[in-house]
């Protein structure tokens, strides 16, 4: 029992603050069924920023569990069957564009084979808008130990733009943003407080995308 | 967990880096590997020759790089796979021929004979361009001789690409950037090498003179 009194108030003690948001915009009526999927791409640009593999992957999971599971396709299989038309210099960036891609010879028969009803596009990142503080450690022959305390505050922004496949429109779009500071306390012993933004955002996220793909049926 | 460690990152990252170059002779081996894609575009009617130079075959790169020792990237086994099935996909025959200049009636069953050569590579790592990623770009030249072996097409293509260096080693993301930048090259030319006005050119003299 003690242990457990222990375990939770480390993980309370090393558990820093996220406020989160989740927003729903919906342009037309969804619904998916046990045999049709979806894909969760990220948007990659050739800019300084682009949606981290790691948050794709971490949507991918929780969508693929628990009690409503969606059947998905791994964005890298949806990328090679579709080659050339999904890579970052040539996929559409509009639901627009679906009906030009579509025309291509052999993109309508690869999306039916695979039974693609919805494709989500992730865009978005998690950045360090505020450091600070400081923290030494030093070792010696009489043992060691770290003093000071740093922090660094960290802000998530996320949006799934969400493509209707069998109907070439857009259903809407869902954007999550976090925002949480974490701590690393010198008590001789490093002691990191940690926020995670990136992870509040993504289940939250996800949340909603499942909730919105499933739709009213 | 990860925002943890990528802070710490900022200040071990140096250190563990200058300790693991120093230990492993300063030289980084990046291999490039990934899937070959089939690419979904409409074949050109014509029937090609195509020559891969030994240099293209088998291209290399190094680089030493004063903060983090020598780099060499081995990209031409990957990219001689992906062009071979690319040009395969893009056009109704494909054959391998030798290097131009042909003789006298050689190229007579072929349309026309392409040479891919790599004009450029470059690559950049977190350290050097301040991202978080590693990024590269291989700059293409794509000529086109017609079967009396003039030059009729001549084509400048960059590819790019860049991978995360967070949950991979350096050689690892570097590999998938080159990957990357290997495909976007590839997907350039699937898609716009029917639309090059001198591709258009070319078949429509094919078309014109029939069987010439």
């Amino acid at each position: 029992m003690n242990h457990k009194v222990i375990a939770v108030f480390l993980v309370v003690l090393t558990t820093g603050c996220v406020t989160s948001r989740i927003e729903q915009t919906r342009e037309a009526a969804t619904g998916i069924t046990a045999d049709e999927a979806m894909v969760i791409l990220g948007r990659a640009t050739y800019s300084e920023r682009q949606t981290e593999k790691s948050f794709t992957d971490c949507i991918a999971n929780i969508l693929a569990k628990g009690p409503n599971p969606i059947r998905l396709i791994p964005d890298k299989e949806f990328k090679d069957n579709l080659y050339p038309w999904f890579e970052p210099r040539t996929a559409p960036t509009s639901a627009d564009e679906l009906g030009r891609l579509f025309a291509q010879p052999g993109v309508q028969d690869r999306i039916n084979e695979a039974n693609v009803r919805y494709l989500a596009w992730i865009d978005g990142n998690t950045v360090t808008v505020d450091s600070g503080g400081s923290m030494s450690c030093t070792i010696g022959t009489f043992g060691g130990g770290c003093f000071g305390m740093s922090y660094w505050e960290e802000d998530a922004s996320y949006e799934a733009s969400i493509w209707d496949l069998r109907n070439l429109v857009s259903a809407g779009q869902i954007s999550a943003d976090a925002n949480g500071t974490s701590y690393l306390a010198g008590l001789i012993l490093p002691i990191p407080i940690l926020a995670r933004p990136g992870n509040a955002a993504c289940k939250g996220l996800a949340k909603q995308l499942r909730e919105f793909v499933i739709g009213d049926q | 967990m990860w925002e943890f460690m990528r802070h710490l990152k900022y200040r071990t990252l140096p250190a563990v880096l200058v300790l693991v170059v120093g230990l492993t002779g300063c030289v980084t081996n990046v291999m490039v590997e990934g899937t070959v894609p089939v690419p979904l575009v409409a074949k050109i009617p014509a029937t090609i020759g195509v020559h891969f130079s030994d240099e293209f075959k088998t291209f290399t790169y190094k680089e030493v790089i004063r903060e983090s020792g020598t780099w060499k990237i081995d990209l031409g086994r990957q990219n001689l796979r992906f062009f071979r099935n690319l040009l395969s996909s893009m056009f109704d025959g494909v054959e391998e021929v030798p290097e131009p200049p042909f003789q006298p009636g050689e190229m007579q069953h072929l349309d026309g004979v392409i040479v891919p050569r790599i004009v450029k590579y470059g690559f950049l790592t977190p350290a050097i361009s301040g991202l978080k990623f590693y990024s590269a770009s291989i700059q293409y030249q794509i000529l086109l001789y017609d079967r009396g072996g003039d030059v009729v097409g001549d084509w400048n293509i960059v590819g790019y690409g860049k991978s995360e260096g967070g949950s991979f080693g350096a050689h690892a993301a570097l590999g998938e950037a080159t990957m990357l930048a290997i495909r976007d090259g590839g997907a350039r030319i699937a898609i716009e090498m029917s639309q090059q006005p001198q591709i258009i050119t070319w078949l429509e003299k094919l078309n014109s003179t029939g069987v010439e």
